[in-house]
């Protein structure tokens, strides 16, 4: 058998490959994996759609008896501002996303290829400072944020977030692996280095950046404790805090909380379905031909 | 575009890649920088492209003096050993965007690409991108990138190295008969000396940073400046046995007597150096060599002789059949023979 395999290797891999107890192995446990991963959502989807009696029901039930029942949603609707609270996210998700992806790029660039002195001192400097726990940061920011008179405002919200050096590290290492040749080809053409950022490197990258993005509005879209620091009143609070009503407030109905935490959770999976396509393609990337 | 390059000096640190480099380039020639690595043929190269300045000396297109002049200023166009093309952007849209940065009109830039793809044979492909090209496509694409701007000068740096060997020699007459038909002046830089030898117009063959000569192929072959020359050029490499000089004549290290001789340089050790078709089979010479081993070319065959304790070998018609371990009497044409300085490589013959 061994032998035989040896031999027909290649035409194993192109055609069928035989049974083996690894490869059955390795399903089941990705199998396990996958559900898992995908079954709190689908118990917190379905959960959403059933009733106070079904929802404590022994045994429970894998479908809801009545999938149109959206009693649930209504009810998370009226008892908090989920209108607003999703305004509010999405104005600070965009806030977020388009000046820390705008400052990532730049900063990202001329760390990776424009020469200043400097340089790797700066840039060693920035990268420590990753090390100070954010519950430090927390404090000086909170204070910023009281003197700017920007308290309970939704800027309070995005301001401390329009940069970041993670990201920044992350982009920088995709502009590093881009080869010089590209950027003097260019250079010698007269394009400028505005025009090079954004016409070749900024597309080249795009898979680069739409993980950037997507870690940056899941980061955003989750906060919890800097919101509720930064802001006060339910005009300026984000979806987060919809579920923390329900806890306070609306009692421990699991059904309910169910709807309200697929309401809050919804957008993030759409975001991610459409971005997924360019994160495969950013992890499985060859790079460059030469 | 003629260039004038006065006494260039291009200094690392302690490190002197480009040492006291002069040469003149005609208008409309297609120049070989030719050398091993290390020569600092692609220093050279970067100067005449602006990415790197020299230390010394100064670089004239026609009459502007352009030492210090930057890249884009200077009207070149410039084709890398990896191409360097944008990969997200199609054929038509590489060729373009030099003239995109230019901000000729679109309806202008898209005319002018599309005639340089029909130039370079890669009209039926513009709407793919790089990474959908093979390796040849891809650098017919970066030249007509380089040459869609119409510079004056086109600069190639090892251009085919990336190429397997069949595509290597299609893309030199490539680059040859675009250059022909484009008149542009160009400067080729390579460490193949077949390569060079196949397109060039003139040669220039560096060795650590300094020119060792400037000549037509045929010149270089025939008439190496020194040793470095003569061993650097041709295939088989030339042959290469110690000697010394007496009497003027040339005796090989087993006290035999070359044949070759040489006026002035009495007890000086030298090198005698032959190229295989120089070789002469001649029973009643004196000097005599003894088989190793003979491979047949077809119209002819090459035999390796042990001469003197070296290893040589001659071109003989393939009529001629020499057995392993047969004592051959061999003689020398007058041409392709040549005696150098042991030491220093100086050309004495």
């Amino acid at each position: 058998m061994a032998k035989t395999r040896s031999v027909n290797n290649e035409e194993a891999q192109v055609n069928k490959e035989p049974f083996s107890f690894g490869r059955l192995l390795m399903y089941v446990v990705l199998i396990i994996g996958a559900v898992i991963m995908i079954f709190p959502f689908y118990w917190m989807i379905t959960g959403a759609f059933k009733s106070k009696i079904e929802v404590n029901l022994m045994p429970p039930t894998l479908f809801p008896q009545n999938p149109l029942n959206f009693e649930n949603f209504i009810y998370a609707f009226q008892t908090a501002p989920f209108g607003k609270y999703f305004v509010n996210s999405l104005l600070a998700l965009i806030g977020c996303i388009t000046t820390c992806s705008f400052t990532t790029i730049l900063a990202a660039f001329a760390f990776s290829r424009l020469r200043f002195p400097g340089r790797e001192l700066i840039f060693s400097l920035l990268l420590s400072l990753m090390m100070v726990p954010y519950e430090m940061i927390i404090i000086t920011n909170y204070r910023t944020i009281v003197q700017w008179g920007l308290h309970d405002k939704i800027w309070a919200l995005i301001l401390p977030f329009m940069s970041s050096i993670f990201y920044t590290y992350i982009l920088k290492g995709f502009f590093d692996s881009v080869p010089d040749s590209l950027y003097q080809a260019a250079k010698v053409d007269g394009c400028s280095d505005w025009k090079y950022l954004w016409r070749v490197m900024v597309p080249m990258a795009k898979s680069s950046l739409a993980t950037i993005i997507l870690l940056n509005s899941i980061a955003t879209w989750n906060s919890f404790l800097w919101p509720m620091i930064a802001t006060n009143s339910k005009d300026v609070r984000t979806l987060p805090f919809g579920l923390y009503a329900f806890m306070t407030e609306g009692g421990q109905r699991n059904e309910r909380m169910m709807a309200a935490a697929t309401i809050v959770v919804l957008p993030m999976i759409i975001i991610f379905l459409f971005a997924r396509k360019y994160i495969i393609s950013g992890m499985s990337r060859g790079g460059i031909k030469g | 575009m003629k260039i004038r390059l006065e006494n260039i000096v291009k200094r690392f640190r302690d490190n002197t890649a480009v040492d006291h480099f002069s040469a003149e380039i005609e208008s409309g020639e297609l120049v070989t920088l030719l050398g091993p690595s290390g020569c600092g043929k692609s220093t050279m190269l970067n100067m005449l492209s602006g990415i790197l300045y020299p230390t010394e000396g100064k670089i004239y297109f026609d009459e502007d003096d352009v030492t210090f002049v930057s890249s884009e200023k200077r009207g070149i166009g410039l084709v890398f050993q990896n191409y360097a093309l944008y990969p997200h952007m199609t054929v038509l849209e590489n060729i373009c965007f030099p003239l995109e940065i230019k901000k000729v009109p679109k309806a202008e830039r898209i005319e002018k690409a599309k005639k340089m793809a029909e130039l370079v044979h890669v009209d039926t492909m513009l709407n793919r991108k790089p990474g959908q090209l093979s390796g040849g496509q891809q650098q017919r694409v970066a030249i007509a990138r380089a040459l869609v701007k119409e510079p004056r000068l086109l600069l190639l740096d090892e251009p085919l190295s990336n190429l397997d060997a069949r595509l290597r020699i299609e893309m030199r007459e490539e680059i040859r008969r675009i250059q022909l038909e484009t008149g542009v002046t160009t400067i080729f830089v390579t460490h193949d000396q077949e390569e060079a030898m196949s397109i060039s117009d003139h040669i220039i063959l560096m060795k650590l940073g300094v020119l060792q000569q400037f000549d037509k192929p045929q010149y270089l072959y025939d008439q190496p400046a020194n040793c470095f020359v003569a061993d650097f050029l041709g295939n088989p490499p030339i042959n290469k046995v110690e000697a010394v000089v007496k009497n003027g004549k040339v005796i090989l290290a087993d006290g035999s007597d070359s044949g070759v001789r040489l006026e002035g340089h009495d007890d000086q050790k030298v090198w005698l150096s032959f190229r295989s078709e120089s070789v002469l089979y001649e029973p009643d010479s004196q000097l005599k060599a003894t088989a190793i081993m003979t491979s047949v070319m077809g119209k002819e065959k090459i035999t390796a002789f042990d001469l003197a304790g070296k290893e040589v070998r001659g071109y003989f018609d393939s009529s001629l059949d020499f057995e392993r371990g047969q004592e051959v009497g061999i003689g020398f044409k007058k041409t392709g023979v040549f005696v150098f300085d042991y030491e220093s490589g100086e050309r004495y013959l």
